[in-house]
């Protein structure tokens, strides 16, 4: 049985300043990785203290995209409990103020892992003592995924501007939104009108959420406002990956508008990633970008994009 | 990478077509009622991109008659808006400014009614018959003050349970009153006066 995000997120868990970042996608090879390490080591050049925490557990990489081999201690052998406390999965990078939990070993199980091992993640990854926790989630729309994507603070959605990582993009944020609807759903009804929803071709005609949001309304005013609630609070931001031209860089502002207009969401546009031939010259070197080429144009708009996460900042609407 | 600055939260209010079924040309290119007409020509060239053959920012969200109804309207909205004479005619219709108007031109023209007229219980049919009484849209308050469209129409309409919260709505009422022309914080009283008790 699908479990709610209430159920996942205990309310008891103190609020601090610290903020739970992740980049999430949808689809696989689309730079998530890189994305999350160079973030995150800009992140800690600005002088915070950030933790990357690698979720991807079927297939963890943001190690290598560090320059680091295979750490001794990983995600998995917290979860398996093999380690008391996350703190002892911490990995140093070259980078002050930048460690790593990574996902990677033996995880084929971890890929599946249970609910309560999910929420014990959930839970110990949120009182790590740091500024930033950055989470590399996988490709997907598992529950464990949309649920870290749920609890952050900074929801960022990598796309490369090809049909098939928008398409899948637009699924990571129905699904993601829908959960959340779902454990909002103040009675079984408007439960019932959310599961109807995730099926695209659903007998009702509810073809987006702002087709569901009018069906609620239309049965239970009052459970609308609480739904619209959380829609309004559901902000992912767009990074667009792999841009080569004007009109890969118009994509973002496509997005958002796309999404404003069809799906009645609040989407922003963070920023864009030129195509870099340094950064596939770095991976190969097995060295971050950022640390390798830092004048290339990809880190200056990683810079760029990181800066704007953390004033709350984003593009303008494109016209 | 571009200046970074906060947009506009274009389309919210209404998804595109329920703002075309409302005949709102502005809304459908994202646009405010005051836009200029490059900011005209501007949204066209995205709108038209936006559901363009192809664009692979709506093909997987729309069906190819749904794309092709929207560049329809898209059309439609852009004919009259970048027109001089159809946009005032439209703007005139929908007691809307003109675009090179000065922002406070029109409250400063309104008289305020005396607060002593006011009656102790306000409900939403009264705003609405002062506001109307003054030759002001919905749409224009919703402009200069940046309240939803939605939010004032469910002010007017009593509908309480999509009312936000107390302290907003209190909020709501003090601009709609200032714009209008009527004592704020009586307007606010003797509206909320009237609001059930909510848990």
């Amino acid at each position: 049985m699908a479990l709610s995000v209430s159920e996942v997120l205990p309310v008891a868990v103190p609020r601090t300043r610290r903020q739970i970042w992740s980049v999430g996608g949808g689809k696989g090879g689309i730079g998530k990785s890189l994305l999350a390490a160079s973030v995150g080591w800009q992140l800690a050049r600005m002088g915070r203290r950030v933790v990357l925490v690698d979720a991807d557990l079927g297939g963890a990489n943001l190690h290598t995209c560090l320059g680091l081999p295979t750490p001794e201690r990983t995600l998995a052998d917290f979860i398996q409990r093999r380690v008391s406390s996350i703190e002892e999965c911490l990995t140093d990078t070259p980078a002050p103020g930048l460690r790593l939990i990574s996902g990677a070993g033996d995880l084929l199980s971890a890929a599946n892992i249970k609910h309560l091992q999910k929420v014990r993640v959930m839970n110990h990854v949120r009182a790590i003592d740091v500024d930033v926790v950055l989470i590399d989630l996988g490709a997907g729309t598992s529950y464990n995924i949309l649920d870290f994507f749920l609890l952050s603070d900074v929801s960022i959605l990598a796309v490369v501007p090809e049909p098939t990582s928008i398409e899948n993009g637009y699924r990571f944020i129905k699904s993601a939104l829908y959960r959340r609807l779902r454990a909002a759903a103040p009675t079984d009804e408007v439960r019932q009108l959310v599961d109807a929803a995730l099926d695209p071709k659903n007998s009702l005609g509810i073809r987006t959420p702002v087709d569901l949001l009018a069906r609620v309304e239309a049965e239970d005013a009052e459970a609308a406002r609480v739904l619209r609630r959380e829609v309004a609070g559901f902000q992912p931001r767009f990074v667009v990956n792999e841009v080569r031209d004007v009109a890969d860089v118009g994509i973002g502002h496509q997005l958002v508008a796309a999404c404003a207009r069809h799906l009645g969401l609040r989407a922003s546009y963070a920023g864009f990633v030129h195509h870099d031939d340094s950064v596939w010259q770095a991976v190969r070197r097995r060295r971050l970008f950022m640390a390798d080429a830092p004048t290339s144009r990809a880190a200056e708009e990683i810079r760029q994009l990181t800066r704007g996460l953390v004033k709350g900042e984003s593009l303008g609407h494109g016209y | 990478m571009g200046t970074a600055t906060e947009p506009r939260p274009e389309g919210i209010r209404t998804s595109a077509s329920r703002s075309a079924a409302h005949g709102d040309l502005y809304a459908v290119l994202g646009l405010e009622p005051r836009a200029s007409r490059e900011q005209v020509e501007r949204a066209y060239r995205f709108c038209l991109e936006l559901y363009g053959e192809g664009s692979v920012a709506t093909y997987s969200l729309l069906e190819p008659t749904e794309a092709e109804q929207q560049r329809l309207q898209v059309r439609e909205a852009y004919e009259v808006l970048v027109d001089v004479e159809r946009r005032r005619a439209y703007d005139e219709g929908r007691g809307l400014l003109p675009p090179d108007s000065p922002v406070l031109a029109f409250p400063v023209r309104v008289s305020a009614a005396p607060a002593a007229e006011l009656p102790p219980v306000l409900t939403g049919a009264d705003l609405r018959k002062i506001r109307e009484a003054r030759g002001m849209s919905l749409r224009h308050i919703a402009a200069v003050t940046k309240i939803g469209l939605r939010f004032l129409e469910y002010v007017e309409e009593d509908r309480f349970a999509l009312l936000p919260a107390a302290v907003y709505l209190r909020g709501f009422l003090l601009e709609y009153a200032r714009l209008v022309g009527i004592d704020p914080r009586r307007t606010a009283d003797a509206y909320m006066g009237r609001l059930p008790a909510r848990g």
